[in-house]
């Protein structure tokens, strides 16, 4: 049933166009990120008009610098966008009481939407990876894989719980709009917690920090275990109750 | 069998009692008419009976599953909203393709392919988003009946339709009787009175009566004459005030309408009085009410 259900949400996104607005964001970003990076300083120096400016010469570094922040700022916000009405536009429409009155499992019809954009994010997430490393190689023959590819498993992770967080808002919220007043909320704590240094390391917030510092001085798994290990418990706990609040919600 | 059991059904948002202590019996087989004015808590039934809504006290069995305790009965069922609203980026025949997957229908492509030429779709290539409010009724009434189920349960399926759109849906749902069993609710009489074998008036959440509609009209047109008479205003002064006489209505120029609180009495005083006051009786008529009258006097109680 999970199956038949995620093929639905991938034909949605083929016919409406998400799909390709989400393949076009991750794709120009990625390639954009090494060549911003090379091509900025130039920029930067053609613009300054007789002022010296000392840049020190870009490294392969600052394109994924530039790809990782790409990622947590504008492909975040797409990804939210596109995902946050996934559950309640269904209910405000009056789609969802259609399926549901079908004998659909409600958990599953959850569990079937957060597979599929995790599947399709993930997807994206490795090709844009692998085009962002191709064109540092180009640009930048010393690139290395193994930061930028560990900095991205990160990212994976991170983006794992923004899915679960837009998928319990979309839930519980009876509309779009509820549903991204419930996120924010639930954001915005998260990253209020953050300031407090004994659940620093416990916030999933914490994940998009390491992503650079790995960048700048090397791997250390050692300071990503508990981030990890709790943003994926947080993430399942959203999920679950996201589908337990679904299940016996009462729907229009 | 009673394919819906209603015993003591209650929903309740805060203080307000949208269904209170609904009894219902829907028999296997029978278009069932749930007829109630707006706001009657017919949709809040439906709603219930499909899980959709949590009862707040009291028992439905749908199907013989009791709908607190089971949701597989949800698989036998074939539903029409109100206001159908689909996936808008879906061809019908796509649409009914995710459905068929959903409920596991066998041999799914030939029937889709029936149910498209059941209700007029199947040439129909475009995408639902630019459907007419009666091509999305019928779609509606097409994916109810997909799976093929025993139970139908179709909120106000004609509401909003043109008089040709009506007419293809009722025709259709009367082609049901005695093969499945339709729950049918709706605010429009004529429609009830056309194809339903039963009907329930509601009101307030309450189930006011429910019979067939033949024993509705037996039962409430005991107390209504039509009289032809020559001079009708003499006769209507002559009976004007007695105490089984609730209300005279003038029809025509020769005819009245006495509607009565005791028929037994007034059979034995009109004719005595038509002979007393030598008036001449061209006809005499105990009246068939519609459905119209029924509902408005039950609704109105």
């Amino acid at each position: 049933m999970i199956g038949k259900l995620m093929k639905k949400e991938w034909q949605e996104f083929l016919k409406t166009g998400k799909f390709y607005a989400l393949i076009f964001v991750f794709l120009f970003f990625s390639i954009l990120s090494p060549i911003t990076a090379k091509f900025m300083p130039d920029v930067i120096k053609g613009l300054s008009q007789g002022i010296t400016i000392v840049i020190p010469p870009p490294t392969w570094k600052d394109a994924f610098s530039q790809f990782f922040k790409n990622l947590n700022q504008i492909i975040f916000l797409v990804v939210v966008l596109l995902f946050l009405g996934s559950i309640a536009e269904e209910k405000n429409r009056g789609t969802a009481s259609l399926i549901v009155s079908k004998g659909v499992n409600r958990r599953k019809w959850v569990i079937a939407k957060f597979l599929f954009q995790f599947i399709l994010i993930t997807l994206l997430l490795i090709v844009s990876f692998f085009l962002c490393f191709y064109y540092s190689i180009i640009l930048f023959p010393d690139t290395m894989i193994d930061l930028p590819l560990s900095g991205t498993i990160l990212f994976l992770i991170y983006i794992f719980f923004v899915l679960s967080l837009t998928i319990f808002s979309s839930s519980i919220g009876k509309d779009l709009l509820q549903a991204g007043g419930i996120f924010v909320t639930v954001f915005v704590m998260f990253n209020i917690l953050s300031i407090l240094p004994k659940v620093k390391d416990y916030n999933p917030m914490t994940l998009s920090s390491i992503e650079s510092q790995w960048l700048m001085s090397g791997i250390n798994w050692d300071t990503a275990v508990k981030p990890i290990s709790s943003t994926i418990l947080i993430s399942l706990v959203l999920i679950y109750l996201g589908a337990l609040h679904f299940h016996k919600q009462e729907l229009e | 069998m009673s394919v819906i059991k209603a015993e003591g059904l209650c929903k309740y948002f805060g203080n307000k009692k949208a269904i209170d202590g609904l009894n219902l019996e829907v028999p296997e087989g029978v278009v069932f008419g749930y007829l109630g004015p707006n706001g009657a808590g017919k949709t809040t039934t439906i709603r219930l009976l499909l899980n959709l809504a949590r009862p707040t006290k009291g028992d439905a069995y749908v199907l013989g599953a009791n709908i607190r305790k089971d949701r597989s009965y949800l698989k036998k069922v074939g539903y029409l909203p109100d206001v159908p609203n689909f996936y808008n980026f879906f061809t019908a025949r796509e649409f009914l393709g995710f459905i068929a997957d959903i409920t596991e229908v066998e041999d799914s492509k030939k029937r889709i392919e029936e149910t498209l030429e059941l209700v007029a779709l199947r040439d129909e290539k475009k995408r639902i988003g630019t459907y007419s409010r009666g091509m999305k009724q019928r779609l509606g009434l097409a994916q109810a009946l997909l799976s093929d189920p025993p139970l139908l349960i179709l909120d106000e399926p004609t509401s909003s339709l043109d008089p040709q759109g009506r007419k293809e849906i009722l025709d259709l749902v009367s082609s049901f009787k005695g093969k499945k069993t339709v729950f049918f609710s709706t605010h429009i009489l004529n429609d009830v009175e056309r194809i339903c074998d039963r009907v329930a008036i509601i009101k307030e959440g309450k189930v006011l009566l429910e019979d067939t509609i033949d024993n509705l009209k037996k039962r409430y047109s005991s107390h209504l004459f039509l009289i032809d008479v020559d001079k009708p205003e003499d006769l209507a002064k002559k009976i004007k005030g007695l105490p089984w006489v609730k209300s005279i209505s003038r029809r025509n120029k020769r005819e009245i309408i006495i509607d009565s609180s005791d028929i037994l009495l007034a059979q034995k005083f009109i004719p005595y009085i038509i002979l007393k006051e030598n008036l001449l009786l061209y006809r005499w008529e105990i009246l068939e009410p519609s459905l119209e009258d029924i509902f408005i006097e039950v609704t109105s109680q």
